[in-house]
């Protein structure tokens, strides 16, 4: 530890190498966290869990019994056990009592990815609400056809404000909050929509993942959608190779070529019609409806229950009530074939899935435990044991590098790294309090 | 060192093998103390007792489980290295042993299962009271279990806390009581001690005066007859009549005296006698910074108290029995409906007491009042008497009257007047419009009005016991009306309950040769009809009998079906449990030497496979024997 420092005041190191590799030393010795608690004020499973993008303090999260409650993750509102256990508490909660609270249960509760002065939240009820965090006053309010599933915003947009609202509905709407007004009704899923994520990479595209098993990505600067991910269709390797092989798959086995030639062209949209465009012989411009059998392709067997992209912007990770994880490479469109040994995955609701800072690690939320998964292998790394019921969500804290479960149970558990050694100061008081925590063995 | 750790490992899984195998209610304390014996100096023994325990917590009998979580308390409360092992798995841990999976329920033997269920419940309560601070896992089962599953958790400790505090506040509250009367008793000592001073000082002046006026005679008599009695016995028994002498008897002279001494001496026993306990008490418990104070009163309440005594003494030495005046006046104060009477008793008391009859007027008054009443139910009495003997008839007619209960019907008894219907009760003027004054109810009217009801009163009958012959040589003691459930119609027996003259009907039946010879006609009809009604009875009487004959050879039938079928289940289910259980092996070499031996071989050990079969009812046993006598 203190040789990198050292080595990094000589500048031998480089300060990011030196941030990360200090993460993710920490972020190895993750576990249950004994110190940190936070009180959950809510009543029923918890469904969305956000730390806002800009200060990483703020933790919002949405529960079934209609409460929405942001807590502060980095200072804590008391202590217990001669300060050995923070507990935070919500500073904010929002529960039907509120005059413009939900109804129903809140599916999704995301922040507005600027700044901590807005959130939204999506409930059962059919609206989208969008709240000055200050005045925890409705400023926005949205009425959506059916329950809203999930909601998003971009983390990189700086020419729109749009929140995209997966529902019941089969069209996915994108609610301008500039305007007050649907900018966008994306038609093309055959059921409702479960998950949904904005790129990564680029500010336009949008990609939705349905109950029809489908995974749409879409340029909304364009009508329809331009390419829908088919499991069959799958490269080995991180990569697709740059020779051609005999793909498994029998429909591309001769499409294969122009793919990979295609991947190596440097616009992605060219490169998502070239796929299309493998299938017809003919060179016209495909329309962005496409032809039904491409159409018809799905990610999973069922649900598509969830959808993480990579920080980069290259990967997709889906999860599905076929109790699959599938890691995707978004160039190209095909289905890395990585092998994740997931036991099972909670069907019935949308889980919300969590990278770690360099896409290493995947937290995924399988039944009552929650698993990392090495991105590129598939092996269970740790597995999360804490919760007595299903989790719902998780989310990874690159800056604390923490990682907050929450489910069914009502609680939101802190999964935190351990102290590391030169933590002396901390040491020195724990043990103070360790004293009781002692071998007693009266005979 | 890898074959001596695997022996050791043989050690500690063996130990905790054989002592969750076994159907205790608790683990062997000779088995619990090897265990921890080992565990104790290594890590990996105790590494290989969590996950034989766990393993043991996943086997499907309850038993098992529950021995193995008694001995997972055991080592959860000592070791710290069991304690991060356990809480990895604590989820499963207690879904194991609490069954709140509803997929996954606790196994087979209920009872035990709800036992490991509370015993579980407790034990969470217990290590998250002690541990709970260090581990955020034990904090989040009992969380769960309590607030999102809503078990009942003893809390003991919250409860012993509760009931510390409790006491403690009472304590409190006594104290400051004591403190405020503390204070009272120091402002007000001198006036309370004064008060009493004043009483005493009355008692010993009205003694004074009482003692006084009989002093003198009975020491001249004394130094008179000194000298007669020289015999030591005669001169006890002679001092003993003098001192009896001595006693001061009330009498009309001192009368007063002994009135206001009897008052007096109720003050000072009942008041200041339990005020100075009191106090004395207050003081005693009492918790002050100056204990001078304290002391010194405490004595001086001390001295009053000596002094009181002394007085008391006195008072009863004098020998008017002071005490038992007393409770007769407070009787006197609070029950008014005795005052005539006990009055009355005194007064003939003071008469028959008074030697001469010219007492106090108000004596007198007594007196005549007493006579005069006295005379008044005499008078009364007389009256009676008088009307008797004047009037035969009457008290003839007396004698014959039947008796009747009082009521409104009494009134008009033998009138025949007619009545004025509005010239009773309130007069009100003409409240509902004008009325009729002269209205008048016709007598017959009247009468008809005053029908007389009465009551039936049924007398009361004594129920005759049955009194049949029972097996045991005693007789049927049941009392029924008619037909005792057990031995039928209800007759007259002897003592030894045999009946004493048999109905005609049985001795008809019984010899019906003689009934036709001297049989009237007339009798011939009722007793046709009766014969009739006996012939049906008998017929379905028989009738019954062979139903109930063949019912029960049908149930026999079916319970020995039952039982083989019974039989074949347990040799299967016994066999699986021999398959899954340790110690099979031998029980299984039981079962095979012989089937002769098998019932010895049952019950020479109880095992945690016989725990999950049924156990046999005694019909069951009986449908078994049955079976194996008919095989023979």
């Amino acid at each position: 530890m203190w040789k990198e420092i050292r080595e990094r005041e000589f500048g031998k190191l480089r300060p990011n190498l030196f941030t990360s590799s200090v993460s993710k030393h920490r972020l190895s010795s993750i576990q249950l966290s004994n110190s940190k608690e936070i009180i959950s004020s809510h009543r029923a499973s918890i469904n969305s869990l956000q730390v806002d993008l800009t200060e990483g303090r703020y933790l919002l999260a949405g529960a079934s019994d209609a409460t929405v409650a942001v807590y502060d993750v980095q200072r804590a509102s008391d202590y217990e056990g001669g300060g050995l256990i923070a507990k935070h508490k919500s500073v904010l909660l929002i529960n039907k009592q509120h005059e413009h609270g939900h109804k129903y249960p809140v599916s999704s509760a995301i922040w507005y990815p600027i700044d901590t002065g807005l959130f939204i939240t999506g409930s059962y009820d059919h609206h989208i609400n969008v709240w000055d965090t200050n005045t925890t006053q409705v400023v926005m309010n949205f009425k959506m056809p059916g329950k809203v599933y999930r909601t998003a915003m971009s983390s990189l947009a700086r020419s729109h404000m749009l929140i995209a609202a997966g529902t019941e509905d089969v069209q996915v709407r994108l609610c301008d909050i500039a305007s007050g007004a649907f900018s966008h009704t994306l038609s093309g899923h055959r059921d409702g929509v479960m998950s949904l994520e904005w790129s990564t990479s680029s500010e336009w595209v949008l990609i939705t993942g349905g109950c029809d098993g489908a995974i749409r990505f879409w340029d909304i600067r364009r009508a329809g959608c331009f390419r829908v991910l088919d499991q069959s269709h799958s490269q080995f390797g991180r990569r697709p190779p740059l020779l051609v092989r005999p793909s498994t798959n029998k429909k591309s086995s001769s499409a294969g070529q122009s793919s990979c030639a295609k991947v190596r062209a440097p616009h992605k949209k060219l490169n998502g019609n070239a796929l299309k465009s493998q299938v017809k012989t003919a060179k016209q411009r495909l329309h962005p409806g496409m032809i039904s059998s491409l159409d018809r392709a799905t990610g999973h067997y069922g649900v598509i229950t969830g959808l993480k992209v990579t920080d980069d912007g290259m990967y997709l990770l889906s999860a599905g009530s076929d109790s699959r994880l599938r890691l995707w490479d978004i160039e190209s469109g095909c289905n890395t074939l990585v092998n994740f040994e997931t036991t099972r995955l909670q069907s019935s609701k949308s889980i919300q899935m969590a990278l770690s800072q360099d896409s290493a690690l995947a937290f995924v939320p399988c039944m009552t435990t929650a698993k990392a998964f090495d991105m590129w292998s598939g092996q269970t790394r740790w597995t999360f044991r804490g919760h007595y019921e299903n989790i719902n969500c998780c989310w990874y804290n690159a800056l604390d590098q923490e990682l907050y479960t929450a489910g069914n149970d009502r609680q939101i558990l802190v999964w935190s790294p351990s102290k590391l050694n030169f933590d002396e100061v901390d040491e020195w008081r724990n043990g103070q309090a360790a004293v009781t925590d002692q071998d007693n063995w009266s005979d | 060192m890898e074959m001596e750790e695997d022996m050791e490992k043989l050690v500690v899984v063996g130990l905790i093998e054989k002592a969750t195998n076994s159907t205790a209610a608790e683990v062997d304390p000779r088995l619990l103390k090897a265990i921890k014996s080992v565990v104790r100096f290594s890590e990996s023994e105790l590494r290989y007792a969590t996950q034989t325990l766990m393993s043991l917590m996943k086997r499907d009998h309850s038993q098992v489980r529950y021995l193995s979580l008694l001995i997972i308390d055991e080592l959860f409360m000592r070791s710290k290295l069991f304690r991060t092992l356990l809480v990895e798995n604590l989820d499963l841990l207690l879904s194991l042993s609490v069954g709140f999976r509803r997929n996954h329920p606790l196994p087979a033997p209920a009872s035990v299962a709800t036992a490991m269920r509370s015993k579980a419940i407790e034990f969470l309560e217990k290590w998250n009271e002690s541990f709970g601070i260090q581990y955020r896992q034990l904090r989040l089962g009992y969380d769960y279990l309590k607030n999102n599953l809503r078990f009942q958790f003893p809390n003991l400790q919250a409860n012993a806390a509760r009931i510390q505090q409790e006491r403690r506040t009472r304590e409190m509250r006594t104290k400051e009581i004591l403190l405020k009367k503390f204070e009272f008793l120091r402002a007000n000592i001198s006036s309370i001690k004064e008060e009493i001073q004043v009483t005493i000082d009355e008692i010993v002046e009205c003694l004074d005066i009482l003692v006084k006026k009989d002093e003198d005679i009975s020491l001249a008599l004394d130094d008179e007859e000194m000298e007669e009695f020289r015999n030591a016995e005669l001169r006890q028994i002679r001092h003993d009549s003098l001192r009896e002498g001595e006693k001061v008897h009330e009498n009309s002279e001192n009368e007063v005296v002994f009135d206001a001494l009897r008052e007096m001496y109720k003050v000072l026993v009942t008041k200041h006698l339990a005020a100075i306990q009191e106090w004395t008490s207050v003081l005693i418990r009492v918790e002050v910074e100056d204990n001078s104070f304290k002391n010194s009163t405490l004595k001086d309440l001390i001295d009053i108290k000596n002094l009181i005594h002394m007085t008391k003494r006195k008072c009863e030495e004098l020998g008017c029995d002071l005490s038992k005046i007393a409770n007769s006046e407070e009787e006197d104060m609070w029950e008014d409906g005795t005052v005539e009477i006990s009055e009355k008793g005194k007064s003939a008391l003071i008469c028959s007491k008074s030697n001469d009859h010219s007492a106090t007027t108000s004596n007198d008054v007594r007196d005549s009042r007493c006579n005069n009443n006295l005379s008044n139910g005499n008078k009364k009495k007389n009256t009676d008497n008088s009307g008797s003997e004047l009037n035969p008839l009457r008290s003839k007619l007396f004698a014959e009257a039947p008796v009747l209960n009082w009521g409104s019907s009494m009134d008009n008894w033998g009138s025949n007047r007619d009545v004025l219907a509005n010239q009773r009760g309130l007069d009100l003027d003409s409240h509902w419009g004008r009325v009729d004054y002269d209205a008048v109810i016709p007598s017959e009217k009247i009468a008809e009005l005053n029908v007389h009801a009465s009551v039936y009163k049924e007398d009361p009958v004594e129920i005759q016991p049955c009194r049949a012959p029972l097996r045991n040589g005693g007789l049927c003691q049941r009392r029924d009306l008619k037909i005792c459930p057990f031995h039928g119609l209800i007759i007259s027996r002897d003592d030894d309950g045999k009946p004493i003259h048999q109905s005609p009907l049985e001795r008809e039946t019984s010899s019906p040769q003689n009934r036709t010879e001297d049989s009237t006609p007339e009798m011939d009809n009722a007793t046709a009809e009766q014969l009739l009604k006996q012939a049906v009875k008998n017929v379905r009487e028989r009738e019954r009998v062979e139903t109930k004959m063949k019912d029960s050879d049908k149930r026999a039938l079916k319970r020995a079906k039952l039982a083989k079928v019974r039989e074949h289940n347990e040799s299967v289910m016994r066999d699986a449990a021999l398959a899954t259980t340790w110690r099979s092996a031998h029980i299984g070499e039981g079962i095979e030497i012989g089937n002769e031996s098998r019932s010895s071989a049952k019950a020479k050990k109880q095992t945690l496979s016989s725990m999950l079969k049924k156990k046999g009812t005694v019909k069951d046993r009986l449908s078994r024997r049955l079976l194996n006598s008919r095989a023979c």
